[in-house]
Formats: structure tokens, sequence, C-alpha cells
């Protein structure tokens, strides 16, 4: 599988926040073919770990949040579907969106809205709010309620697939391209000795609070964490200056939430080794599981690598290929690198 | 019958640019219909003997066309700027893929991520001008080397169907009508019957005006999808129609006021063979009865049209009972005619 088709295959799982089942199963046999062992946790955390035979080695944590943005059902009129959001949507996506709903077996509906004719004069420049919003699944009201109990998931329908001069678009690729590019680096790794143990988290629940990283963290108790997540990318609606270039390379985050050598030794790295990186600084939070990681237990090493996604939060979020593949030869080198410098720890 | 929906709808036919759709149903036509030719705005026009010709010609009109988008230019860093092709409340756009002009290039109308968006920016609907479509190329050039302008765009999305009762696809407005009327054509028809397929009805009903006034009928039926508000947020008279509560027969909408004497006739053979119908609770909407009641000294004209949520959206959704007895009462209007007249 390339990292592109990994990419896509795992964009397609439904996971949103809380309820990641739907993608816990597929994440772990990709995982298992690279690792010696793959277990979930309490939090729906899917931890794997390469083992390298030595007693008391030192533990080094890659880590990629595979949970989404979602919705959940609320409740139910005359058929239709009232939901809430899991994590941060953007309401204005939601008008005729498709959207999947986590029954066995899923369903897809429509979200409906009120067409323009029932709007107030300058109502149409407003979104509309999520409580005028409803699913539309074709059923009537005692059908839903039994169908579709009050508590189901649910998530984007949003194929993804590759356009353009290099693109991947669709749902969820916050944050399954960082996965994908972990587990690619897995597989370069396979044969090669480590003087580490390597973790890899597939960690849940990060939309609603990083809350599965922090378990995670706590329960691997790791040395060094290299966690890798999205980036928000330039958009031409957006003039801010910090935004991050699509198809400028892996994104290397610096700042207090990330251990300075750490991220001095992927910045060195990269220009040595001629890898695509830009620079970005994160004055405080990096709003990624870095911030959980960074201070488990009495602390952890801690770098943060970025792809750019432009529209995050979308069905359509969209990063470039490049991208990936230089955030995996980035990851795969600063692997090698720390774990070399401590073969004889 | 809803294969047929299905097919159609799969077909890129953005108000002026209907072709494919045309060419299409030029295909059906020519296999059913005695005679068919395509006139000078596109508009397919089928001529099929039936077992008589009445004292009153008759003519039968679907539109080809679909809202959608339209190319306006580029950004230097490879974005479009578009406008849209008929009416859509923009409020539908934002996180919706499209595909462009003859060769379908994929793109995505995308907006800054959520989390950079301040408080109450978060409500607003930007301005169609500040909208843009992604379609990973990398500047100008490359932009302009896959998508002209002028260029259309439908939107994206499969076909599906809802718990096996709703249909949803991208173009029912009004690939509907128009599978109602191929489906009668397949048939031996009770009288002589003209079809008209329009182009460019959300364009202002363009298409029509020529249509009408070449066939020059005395009753025309205009088959056709009709805005549906029924969700629990709106109340009863602002909900227009309501889907599965059968066939609309409007009385009148914002473009005409129907013939009452093909209205009456409409309902009165909807309840004698029992044939549920409803009629708009609110005046809204129009269709190419407001060019084809005007044509030349006037027509008899009536519309009977299937009710439809997220009608000019990229996800409008009927009921499947809707659409069947649509067909029903098309083919009972022919007979009646034959009746009649």
């Amino acid at each position: 599988m390339t990292l592109e088709e990994r990419i896509l295959a795992l964009s397609a799982l439904p996971g949103p926040a809380g309820f990641e089942e739907g993608a816990a199963k597929c994440i772990s046999e990709m995982l298992a073919e690279a690792a010696d062992e793959v277990r979930t946790d309490v939090m729906g955390n899917v931890i794997a770990v390469r083992r390298c035979g030595k007693e008391n080695a030192r533990r080094l944590l890659l880590d990629a949040h595979y949970d989404e943005i979602g919705f959940v059902v609320t409740g139910h009129e005359e058929g239709f579907l009232r939901f809430a959001a899991i994590g941060g949507v953007d309401a204005r996506m939601l008008p005729a969106a498709e959207i999947r709903i986590l029954t066995e077996p899923s369903r897809v509906g429509v979200v409906a809205a009120a067409p323009p004719h029932v709007l107030e004069k300058g109502e149409s420049d407003k979104a509309v709010k999520m409580e005028d919003l409803f699913i539309d699944v074709g059923l009537t009201q005692e059908e839903a309620e039994k169908a579709v109990p009050v508590g189901t998931p649910a998530v984007f329908n949003a194929p993804a697939r590759a356009f353009g001069d290099g693109y991947i678009c669709g749902k969820a690729l916050d944050n399954r391209a960082s996965l994908a590019v972990i587990i690619e680096v897995l597989r370069r790794l396979k044969d090669r000795p480590l003087d580490v143990d390597l973790f890899v988290l597939a960690s849940a629940q990060e939309e609603l609070g990083r809350r599965g990283a922090k378990t995670a963290a706590f329960d691997i108790a790791p040395d060094w964490c290299v966690v890798l997540d999205a980036d928000h990318a330039k958009t031409p609606d957006n003039k801010r200056h910090d935004m991050k270039k699509p198809g400028g390379g892996v994104v290397v985050s610096i700042g207090p939430n990330m251990n300075r050598k750490l991220t001095d030794k992927a910045i060195r790295l990269a220009r040595e080794k001629g890898i695509p990186h830009q620079i970005g600084v994160e004055a405080g939070d990096s709003g990624t599981n870095a911030a959980a990681v960074q201070i488990a237990r009495e602390g952890v090493a801690t770098a943060l690598l970025g792809i750019p996604v432009k529209y995050m939060h979308s069905p359509v979020e969209t990063l470039a290929l490049s991208d990936a593949l230089a955030a995996a030869d980035l990851l795969e080198a600063l692997v090698i690198s720390i774990t070399e410098g401590y073969a004889d720890a | 019958m809803l294969d047929l929906i299905k097919s159609l709808c799969a077909l890129d036919g953005v108000c002026g640019t209907e072709e494919p759709v045309a060419a299409f149903i030029r295909a059906h036509a020519e296999k059913h219909a005695d005679s068919v030719r395509t006139d000078v705005m596109g508009n397919v026009i089928a001529f099929k003997k039936g077992a008589k010709t009445p004292s009153k010609s008759v003519l039968l009109t679907a539109h080809i066309d679909e809202v959608g988008l339209i190319v306006t230019g580029y950004t230097d860093d490879g974005y479009l700027k578009f406008d849209e092709a008929g009416g859509i409340d923009r409020r539908v756009l934002l996180g919706k893929t499209v595909y462009i002009g003859k060769d379908r290039v994929f793109g995505v109308i995308g907006t800054r991520a959520v989390h950079l968006i301040e408080g109450k920016e978060r409500d607003k609907i930007p301005q169609l001008w500040e909208m843009f479509i992604d379609i990973g190329a990398k500047d100008r050039d490359a932009a302009a080397r896959r998508v002209s302008l002028g260029d259309t765009a439908v939107f994206g999305g499969e076909p599906f169907d809802l718990s096996g009762k709703l249909v949803k696809a991208r173009a029912l407005d009004d690939r509907v009508g128009c599978a109602v009327m191929m489906k009668l054509m397949e048939t031996q028809l009770p009288i002589d019957c003209t079809f008209a397929f329009t182009v460019q009805e959300e364009a202002g009903t363009r298409g029509a005006f020529g249509a009408a006034f070449s066939v020059s009928p005395d009753i025309a039926l205009v088959i056709e999808t009709a805005t549906s508000a029924d969700l629990p947020s709106v109340s009863a008279h602002q909900r227009v129609t309501r889907l599965g509560q059968g066939v609309v027969i409007p009385f009148m909408d914002r473009g005409t006021v129907y013939n009452r004497e093909l209205f009456s006739m409409l309902t009165g053979l909807a309840e004698k063979h029992s044939i549920p119908w409803q009629t708009k609770t609110r005046i809204a909407g129009g269709t190419d009865a407001a060019a084809v009641q005007r044509t030349r000294g006037g027509v008899m004209t009536a519309a009977a049209a299937v009710p439809v949520r997220n009608l000019h959206s990229p996800a409008p959704v009927a009921h499947l009972d809707d659409i069947e007895n649509l067909y029903k009462l098309c083919a009972l209007f022919l007979s009646e005619i034959g009746e009649r007249y």
C-alpha cells in the first residue's frame, strides 16, 4: 500500500471522537503488520509496540490521533434526526451535506435546511444554526426512534480522493494522514534493528481535548515523543502570515510546548537530508496532543511535526501528498537519529 | 423509473450547457417517438402519434437544465472564482465538491478553518465573490490549462436512496419531469402528443419561449418539481409542499396563475383514481408555464410536480411514491384530454 493509498483508506474509516470503534479494528490490523503487540485501551486508544529486546530499553512514542470530528443524534422530530456536534464542527458546512449515520449497517442521510423562501430578509447572509438543522434519513418518527437511537454517532460522508497537482481531499485527513505517515515509517523501519522500544499511539478523543493522549502517555511513560498532527495551511480567504504553505513541506513546530533539543534535531536533519520543511512557531499551547504528552508524569521530551491541511474540520480537507511524504522522510530520519543517539544507554 | 432518474441525474446539464442531457434524451426519443428535432436554443422536441388526434393539440414539457456554478475568474495562486448559474442559496455551497466543464475537473469549495474564524464571523456566510473553488492547481496558469472561463460546474455526490423510500440526487429538478416524459413516450399514447425537453429554465424559462412558440399548442402540461420546506422547524403554511403527500397540482405560483379548467381536471382525476395530491400552501417558485402560457395568443397551461426538499442544492430529496403518482396522473391527463377534445 502506498502512502497515498493508505491516507485514502484511513480517511474512509468512521471514528468520531469518543466513538472510534469503527476505525480501531482496521488501524490495529495495519499496525500489527509492523509491530510486535497491538492493544486497545479503556479510552479507545490503539497502542502498538515494537520491542528492541533490551532490558529497561528507552521508549520512543510516535503519536497521531485517529478520531475525527462528527455528530451525535440527540432526538427525533417528525422522523428527522436532531443532532449535536462532536468536536469543532463548522455549522456553515452542513446544509445539504451528506452524513453517514453509524448504525449497523450504517446509513447515509442528508442535512435538510429550510429553503430561502421561509427566511426573513437578510437571513440568507447568516449561517443556519445547528438547532435549525435536521438530518433526513427518510424514516417516519416511529421508525427513526427505533432505527437510529439517541446517542448514535455520525460522520461526514465524504470519500477521499486525489486531485489536481498532487493533492488529496476528503474528511478526517486531520489526522488520519499523520497516522498513515507513522504506519509508513514503521514499515520502512521494519527490518532495521532499533535500540529503543518503539511505541505507536493512535490516540482517541483528541478533538474533545486530547483526552486519549493524556492517559496513554501516562501508561506508556515514554522518554521521547513525536506528535504528528494536521496544521493550518494557507487558503485564499486568509491573510494571516503564520499559515503554512500547502506543498511547502512538513511543518516542524517550535515553541515552549515542544522540547527544544528534539526540535532542533528535527530541523537539523531536515536541512541535512534536504527534506522540504517549514518552521511553525507556537507561542504557547500547540493545540495538539503535544500539549498533553509533554506534561505526562514528570515530563516527556516532545516534538511536533505537522502536515499542512486546508479547510480543516470540513468534508473537503485538502493536503499536498508531497507534504505527507516529507513528513514520512523526516520522521524516519528522526526515529533513526534518536535511537542511534541512545545505542549505549 | 428510479434507474432512469439516476441515469439522468448523472448527466451534466447546468443551465446553458445541457448537451449531455439533450443527447441522452434525443437517443431515447429517436427510438420511441415519430419525429425528434433540436432547436436553436437546444430544446429537444419530440412528437409521437397517439390513438387519436384531439381537437386541441397537447404539449408536455420538462426542463433538462439544472442549477450549478459558472467559472468567472482565476486567482494568482490557482483558485477559481465563480458565479451561480440558476438561483442557488449560497448557504449550501461551503464544503461541497464540484465537477467542472466537459473534462469534469474535480474541485472543492473550501473556506478557512473554523478554528481561524473569530466569534461573529462564524455566523456569516461569505459573499459569493469571496468564495472560491480549489482544483489543486499550483498557480493561475495551471488552473487555466484545466478550466476555461465560462465552464459550468455541477455539484458532486452520488445519487442514493434513503430507507428505500426517498431518493437523493443532484438534478432531480427537473430530471424527474424528464423521466416521466420519457416513460410516457415509451407507451402507446391515447392522443398525439408533443414533448418539449427545455433548456435554461433556471435562467428564466429561456428555452420554453421558443419551444412553445414553434410547437404552438392549445394545451400544455408542465411536469416539474416543487420546493418543499416540510421540516419540524417550519410552520405548516410555510412548508409549501410535503414529501410523500402526493402530486403537487399548483393553482398559482410566482410566475403563473394556472388554467382553472385544467387545474380542476387534474385534481378531479386524482380524486377519481385515488391518487394522492396536494397543492402549494404558499405562492412560491415558478415554472416554464410562465413562458408557455403567454405564447402567441395564449395557451391553456397546467403543472404537475413532485415535492423536493433541498431544491437547488447539492442534495435534493424526493419521495418515490410521489414520482410514481406523478407518472400515473400525467398518463391519466392524456387519456382525459382524448375524451374531452
